[in-house]
């Protein structure tokens, strides 16, 4: 016979209160996730330039179908090189009827460019405005120089939701300061497609929630690396929905070169970095794990499938001061979130032999 | 089954089973914003790891299979505050006298404690517990019977195997 305890308990189970807030940490869990595997996708060098092949086509259209909602917007906006125009514009209206989900992707495509920059440009200033005067520093030195030249700030508050997101947009020159047309786009295309699709997402949130939910993400960057070899610009989102959660992207530009690099882009062409930067990082992780117990890595667990295993070609890295190569893992990707971003610093004698010449320190 | 519309499907069932994940988690750290944190963390790499499903129909399990783990993770991790924090030297023969809350499960081990959840109070089929924990059924007959007697609960034999 059964036991009425038993009953009891499963009484008491059912009554488990469930949180509010659980719906919401639910939602932020399948974000975040969604948005890191679309990372990885992104990388192929072809891909991206299928990615903006159809953005094109899709920016058209968008165009062509919403056209006269658009008019409106057009109007807050005098000119298309707005990297000329000063101060803030005037907040943005809500009209956004009859807009596609996927249109703020079109703010950069050439044909939609001056109708999507008005929608979503709100403050602009100009390389000439003295409290952006820092942003702009560059330091001559051999080979390319890499500086923002301006940076526009996409601002939105819906209730309780807000996104302020800044883009920077910067300009690769050659030492007699040609413009480097070919890498300054590609620089401000991977940028911008990036942020793009933050936006995008944030105003696909909006919609879907009638803009009552909670959520504020934000966009901020700073240079990382300006040395003669490298230009590295980080940018670190945040997004608080119930929870916060930290995301980090990083580009980098050879400054010999003037090219926009990976990882990949620091080594030798058939070095097997991947493998003594994986190895390295585990033994670290093991380290930190065995100093302080509060510490938790996924490496060695019991989940053998959620493991560490290798960092990406592309993983986030940046080159500190000392000159050693540091990579930068998203909330979640290697730890429990409750550890949030991790970075780990790689001895150089780790990768001796398989870094070009010049970008690393001993 | 492509990549995608696994993700999908695994979200939907997410979206599903939720609440239900929530409370398994919360039978092994009886406070809500660990609860939370378990949920939060389990649903990130379910979504992150869709493709390892492999099968659509093994989806619902492997989801309770990662709320488990990803739960016993936490507690391994927080153990020695938990200790001091719930089994203070004088309680504990208070706490396994008390049979009748759901803290009574803390006398039983990590297994022990999501077969209960599982067989018992989310009704779940030997065969499936079985799957979530990657053991054959027989040894969850086993670890059922002995979590059972753990918590002096009695249920004849037939009782307990019985599939319904």
């Amino acid at each position: 016979m059964k036991d009425k305890r038993l009953d009891h308990m499963r009484e008491e189970y059912e009554q488990i209160g469930i949180p509010g807030e659980l719906r919401e940490r639910v939602e932020t869990a399948i974000l975040q996730a969604k948005r890191e595997l679309g990372m990885e996708e992104e990388i192929p060098r072809t891909k991206i330039q299928k990615a903006d092949a159809k953005r094109e086509e899709d920016a058209q259209k968008t165009v062509a179908g919403t056209q006269k909602t658009w008019t409106m917007e057009i109007d807050g906006a005098e000119e298309e090189d707005w990297s000329m125009s000063q101060g803030s514009r005037g907040k943005q209206k809500g009209n956004r009827r009859g807009r596609t989900r996927r249109s703020p992707l079109s703010w950069a495509g050439g044909i939609a460019g001056t109708a999507a920059a008005a929608m979503l440009v709100i403050t602009v200033l100009a390389n000439t405005s003295p409290s952006v005067a820092y942003a702009m520093e560059s330091i001559p030195v051999l080979g390319s120089i890499v500086k923002v030249v301006t940076f526009r700030n996409y601002e939105r508050k819906e209730n309780t939701m807000e996104a302020n997101i800044k883009v920077p947009e910067l300009q690769v020159e050659d030492s007699t300061g040609q413009v480097q047309e070919e890498s300054t786009e590609e620089l401000n295309r991977r940028i911008q497609e990036y942020t793009d699709e933050i936006i995008a997402r944030y105003e696909a949130d909006v919609e879907a929630a009638g803009g009552e939910g909670h959520e504020s993400v934000e966009l901020d960057y700073r240079i990382v690396t300006d040395n003669e070899k490298l230009f590295s610009i980080r940018f670190d989102e945040l997004i608080v929905m119930a929870s916060g959660t930290q995301l980090v992207k990083i580009y980098h530009v050879d400054k010999t070169t003037g090219e926009v690099i990976n990882l990949d882009g620091l080594f030798q062409a058939d070095a097997d970095y991947v493998t003594a930067i994986s190895e390295n990082i585990k033994e670290q992780m093991k380290e930190r794990m065995a100093e302080d117990e509060n510490v938790s890595y996924w490496v060695d667990s019991d989940m053998p499938e959620w493991n560490f295993k290798e960092i990406r070609k592309d993983a986030v890295f940046y080159v500190n001061e000392a000159g050693h190569l540091v990579i930068v893992f998203d909330e979640y990707e290697v730890a429990p979130g409750f550890m949030g971003s991790q970075e780990f610093e790689i001895p150089t004698e780790v990768i001796a032999g398989m870094v070009k010449e010049g970008y690393l320190l001993p | 089954m492509n990549r995608e519309a696994l993700q999908k499907k695994v979200e939907e069932q997410i979206l599903d089973s939720y609440e239900a994940l929530y409370r398994l988690a919360f039978t092994y750290v009886h406070q809500e914003q660990d609860a939370l944190d378990i949920v939060q963390e389990s649903v990130y790499r379910a979504m992150k790891h869709a493709s390892s499903v492999r099968e659509e129909q093994y989806i619902e399990t492997w989801l309770w299979r990662i709320t488990m783990n990803t739960a016993i993770d936490f507690i391994r991790k927080n153990r020695r505050e938990l200790v001091q924090e719930e089994f203070p030297e004088a309680g504990v023969e208070d706490q396994y006298q008390d049979f009748d809350t759901l803290e009574a499960l803390e006398v039983l081990s990590e297994k022990e404690r999501a077969v209960v959840v599982l067989r018992f109070f989310e009704d779940r089929q030997i065969r499936e517990v079985a799957e979530i924990l990657q053991e054959n059924t027989n040894t969850v007959k086993t670890i059922l019977y002995r979590s059972l007697r753990k918590l002096k609960i009695e249920l004849t034999r037939e009782e307990l195997l019985y599939e319904g």
